[in-house]
């Protein structure tokens, strides 16, 4: 019996072969996005799960408010991780690092590495991420001032296949490293991916500076609450001797002025879809892409699944006469419902052949547009597949229901005597179907308009700064840096370079911040500071608003002289800047040095718009490490070789290293183009499919209204009336699809623009514009097959009944 | 075999009420060739349908060897008929996507009879009426006769003591018509009940007995020598 299905199920499905592919090929690719997003999802909640004791491990950091300035930052203090270490029954072990965020050139002999993720580690750092060690001890590893540990990537890329151990790096030629570990890279993903360690372990004893990141590790049966709450006890005594040694005033008054701060622990396991604070190690993934792509998976599943229950029953007057013969014949209802879920799973399965076919050609893209590394064929093979068939089934008896509800009620009498009437209802419910699948459709359409408005309203946005000609060189040794001031000449020789300068930091890097206060003033406040030097802003194009910019005759090295940004002006509250006095110095409280505030410029980006604009104060320094230069749009490559050639000259063991500053702030955009990629993909992808089915739905209609089309044409009807006639239930419904979509999208679009701080209002005119496109599609679509009927000859539209 | 007891069948749409049999009341016996003729809309088919049980009686009683059959629900209706009643259509209504092997096997594939037997079953109905080689066919590829030999031969697989054929000629031209009305006069000697819809006299004449119907009423019912005749 269910080998006659099965015989059946592939007849029919090969006499029907434009139904057939559009049913199979909708839902493979329903399924292809089903088991991509599964992939994903499977890849980002994978993160931290390696380490031995994960549920165990938090990082800690602060949430505060001080002087209406917020922060919340996963930054601690230097003596953090030892008094967890020494003063909590409840503790395993901590760990400090702190992540080195630029490039850094190691040596070894002549073998030079540019190594992009190094890390200063106390020496618990292996005690509580368990690394696998090759050689070396992962308990005394980085004891030693002068240890370092590198993976064994890394000790390949230097040493060759001679043993490392003990051997001597060189970092940056200003600091021996003696190799005493080389560990495996980590098995799975982590908030940090670190290529060298180097040991971390000299220390302030100030709490009220925070340069590190912590991580602490309970024992097994710890309560993490009570742990909290004395975990906050403890290190709120610890900052009183600070906090009344800098700010002149207690705890309890600083928190009394309306002022918060308090430490917080975040699980690591949390870290990497939830965790979006400033001074993050990397940018971490976000929960968000998450719900959206498995809202897109569960949309384009729907959409597949509606085309299948649409042309199911609409085709159902060609198996009306099989289901009337097997009634006949002894067939009940059950055996024929059965028969036709039989029919809708095999084509699900044959589906889900193709589905993993089409996930092995499309994973590379994938890989490609998001970043990631995910393969079919890893550890999860298993639970991917059975996830894909527990998908399928459900699909095959989800879209499959319905239809064989539908047939398997057809009365015998009836159908063999070919009266159809009754296998032509359903009409309603298509219609239902086919509003939600535009429905559907249209949301992802007006989704994907906002997502680019506001990506392409984040790369027109007016940054504050030019930066497509200005690229950014790291100095790399302390004499380059000294005397770099002294060089600007030998470059600017070339009348491309139009400007030289440098900064402590640049847009797209993670700032500093210090506290700051006005001189007769107790009052402290954060502020990002950035060293710079004189030709700073004019080499980045940054306005200034009031008073003038740094100048080497107006100032002297005794006083330094301060630049603020606009919101640093406004957070201060000043009313005429120009000539006040700041600083950042308070040592003892005698010997404060004061600085002038000369001049303010206009707000500047350098996080990205998910970040409001912090308040900043420049000043003059040599002590910068990253040098600029803003060269002429024309034979630019031409210009860089010369700037190459010359600072090879200067610097003859650190090459010229450069990037594009815009290319480097863009990065801080890349996630969420990244994203809209993704989207624009699985968006044109539904539309196909919803397509796909429109299509096979204006066939049939047009097949189904034939005899009337002939009878109309005799009569008279032109071949625009009859497509008029055609089309106009299929606008209706479009329509009336968009009028769901909208308000819908609304809510969803506003709920994703929140997470900007610098967002698009929200437009009509993605609406307007997805209901247009949605319309063309659909008028397309269903045009075609109505051009056909239009244009048969009516005789045989009249023969044929 | 069958006994019908002033069986009514109404018709109603919203706003018209048509009787399409009117207190029919008649005998069939084990073994019988029946006809049943009239003019079109005489109610013949509907006659046909709720003996075949695939439609129900509005009243009056309807006994099927001797137990009343009238009020079954579907499922029970669907029981007795796949292991009783053999149907023939006019339009043969073979399943197109199964070849002439399989849309004979099908009714012994709903009585859950094992594979080797339905193979055996059906290879030698095949050969008895002289299609076997045409066994791997698909219908649209044999004639209309042969068709409807592959149609008869499927109401024949599951040996039912009744074959219900509504016109079973009626797509057919008269030599392909002959050799179908031939192979009913075999069934009916070999001691099957026949009950044949037609508006053929040459077909209904191969029968035992003719009943005509005339607005949902019988208005005669004849012996017929000849046939017995030749019984």
């Amino acid at each position: 019996m269910f080998k006659n299905y099965i015989k059946v199920a592939f007849r029919s499905l090969n006499k029907n072969r434009v139904y057939a592919i559009i049913n199979i090929l909708g839902l493979a690719l329903g399924l292809t996005v089903t088991i991509l997003v599964f992939l994903f999802i499977n890849d980002e909640t994978s993160y931290e799960k390696h380490w031995s004791g994960y549920d165990r491990i938090y990082r800690t950091g602060i949430i505060a408010d001080m002087m209406g300035q917020k922060l919340d930052a996963p930054i601690s203090p230097d003596p953090m991780a030892n008094a967890f270490r020494t003063e909590f029954t409840d503790v395993e072990n901590a760990t400090r690092i702190r992540a080195v965020n630029q490039e850094i050139m190691v040596r070894h002999d002549q073998t030079k590495l540019y190594i992009q993720k190094g890390v200063y580690a106390d020496s618990s750092f292996f005690k509580v991420f368990d690394y696998e060690f090759i050689h070396g001890n992962a308990e005394t590893a980085l004891n030693e001032d002068n240890a370092i540990v590198l993976t064994e990537e890394t000790a390949k890329k230097l040493f060759g296949d001679k043993s490392a151990l003990g051997e001597v790096v060189k970092y940056d030629d200003r600091r021996d490293y003696i190799v005493k570990g080389i560990v495996k890279e980590s098995k799975g993903l982590a908030h940090f991916q670190f290529d060298m360690f180097m040991a971390l372990n000299q220390g302030r004893t100030v709490w009220m500076s925070n340069n590190n990141h912590t991580y602490v590790k309970l024992k097994v049966g710890a309560d993490f609450n009570a742990f909290k709450t004395e975990m906050k006890r403890n290190f709120m005594k610890k900052i009183e001797p600070d906090v009344e040694r800098f700010m002149k005033i207690t705890v309890e008054e600083f928190l009394a002025q309306g002022n918060a701060f308090e430490y917080q622990l975040q699980p690591i396991q949390d870290i990497h879809l939830h965790s979006h604070k400033d001074y993050e190690i990397e940018q971490n993934g976000n929960i968000m892409y998450i719900y959206v792509f498995i809202g897109i998976a569960l949309l384009v599943i729907l959409i597949a699944g509606i085309n299948f229950m649409n042309l199911s029953t609409a085709r159902s007057g060609k198996r009306a006469k099989e289901v009337g013969v097997r009634k006949v014949t002894g067939a009940s209802r059950k055996m024929l419902i059965t028969q036709f879920l039989t029919e809708s799973i095999i084509q699900s399965f044959i589906a889900l052949f193709l589905a993993f076919i089409l996930v092995e050609l499309f994973l590379p893209g994938f890989n490609n547009i998001m970043e990631t590394n995910l393969n079919l064929f890893n550890d999860y093979l298993g639970k991917t597949v059975f996830f894909a068939l527990l998908v399928t089934v459900f699909y095959g008896l989800f879209a499959g229901s319905y239809p064989a509800f539908f047939l398997s009620a057809f009365q015998p009498i009836a159908v063999l005597k070919g009266d159809l009437t009754k296998t032509k209802g359903g009409a309603l419910m298509r219609k239902v179907l086919v509003v939600i699948q535009f429905t559907a459709s249209t949301i992802l359409i007006i989704g994907m308009i906002i997502i680019f408005s506001q990506i392409s309203y984040m790369h027109n946005k007016d940054i504050g700064f030019e930066g497509d000609q200005v690229i950014i060189v790291p100095l790399q040794t302390d004499p380059m840096t000294q005397n770099f001031r002294n060089y600007k000449g030998i470059f600017t020789k070339n009348a491309n370079v139009l400007n030289v300068s440098r900064a402590s930091y640049f847009p797209g890097d993670n700032a500093n911040q210090n506290m700051f206060a006005l001189e007769g003033s107790e009052e402290q406040l954060p502020l990002w500071n950035m060293e710079v030097d004189y030709d700073f802003f004019e080499t980045l194009g940054v306005q200034l608003a009031e008073g003038r910019k740094f100048n080497r005759e107006l100032d002297n090295d005794s006083i330094p002289s301060y630049i603020l940004n606009e919101t640093a002006v406004k957070n201060l509250n000043i009313e005429n800047p120009i000539g006040r006095r700041i600083s950042d110095n308070f040592g003892n409280g005698e010997d404060v040095v004061y600085g002038n505030i000369v001049g303010i410029v206009k707000d500047f980006h350098i996080e990205g718009f998910n970040q409001p604009i912090r308040p900043m104060v420049m000043r003059i320094s040599n002590q910068v490490w990253f040098a600029s230069f803003k060269i002429a749009k024309n034979d630019m490559n031409t210009t860089i070789d010369y700037l190459e050639t010359e600072w090879n000259k200067l610097e003859p063991s650190h090459p010229f290293r450069y990037k594009f500053l815009d290319e480097k702030f863009g990065t801080l955009l890349r996630q969420q183009e990244n994203f809209g990629t993704m989207f624009l993909f699985l968006t044109i992808l539904a539309i196909i499919i919803s397509a796909m089915g429109l299509y096979g739905l204006a066939s049939y209609t047009a097949e189904q209204r034939t005899k009337e089309i002939g009878i109309r044409k005799v009569l008279g009807a032109s071949v625009g009336q009859i497509m008029n006639m055609l089309t106009k239930d299929f606008i209706k419904l479009v329509l009336i699809a968009n009028i769901f979509a909208w308000p819908i999208t609304y809510l969803l679009a506003k709920n994703w623009l929140s997470n900007f701080t610098y967002q698009i209002d929200m437009p009509i005119l993605p609406y307007v514009f997805a209901t247009i496109l949605a319309l063309i599609i659909a008028l397309i679509t269903v045009s075609f097959q109505a051009y056909q009927a239009a244009n048969s000859d009516p005789v045989n539209a009249l023969k044929y009944e | 075999m069958i006994k019908l007891n002033k069986l009514t069948k109404v018709y109603r749409t919203d706003e018209i009420e048509s009787t399409a049999l009117n207190e029919v009341t008649f005998d069939i016996q084990q073994g019988e060739f029946v006809s049943i003729m009239g003019p079109s809309g005489c109610g013949k088919s509907t006659l046909l349908n709720i003996l075949g049980m695939l439609d129900k009686p509005e009243s009056g009683s309807y006994e099927f060897l001797g137990n009343e059959v009238g009020h079954l629900n579907e499922k029970g209706r669907s029981d007795v008929r796949k292991k009783n009643i053999g149907f023939i259509f006019q339009n043969f209504n073979l399943i197109d996507e199964l070849t002439v092997f399989e849309n004979i096997e099908l009714p012994l594939l709903y009585n859950k009879i094992n594979a080797s037997e339905r193979k055996q079953q059906v290879n030698a109905l095949m050969e008895k009426i002289g299609i076997a080689h045409r066994a791997n066919h698909f219908p649209q590829q044999l004639s209309g006769g042969q068709q409807q030999r592959v149609a008869v031969a499927r109401a024949l697989i599951t040996k039912p003591p009744l074959i219900l054929a509504d016109e079973p000629t009626g797509n057919l031209d008269s030599s392909h018509g002959n050799e179908v009305m031939e192979l009913m006069c075999e069934l009916h000697e070999a001691g099957t009940t026949i009950v044949m819809v037609t508006h053929s006299s040459h077909d209904a004449s191969y029968s035992g007995r003719i009943i005509n119907l005339l607005d949902g009423q019988i208005v005669s019912e004849k012996q017929n020598k000849l046939a017995q005749a030749a019984v």
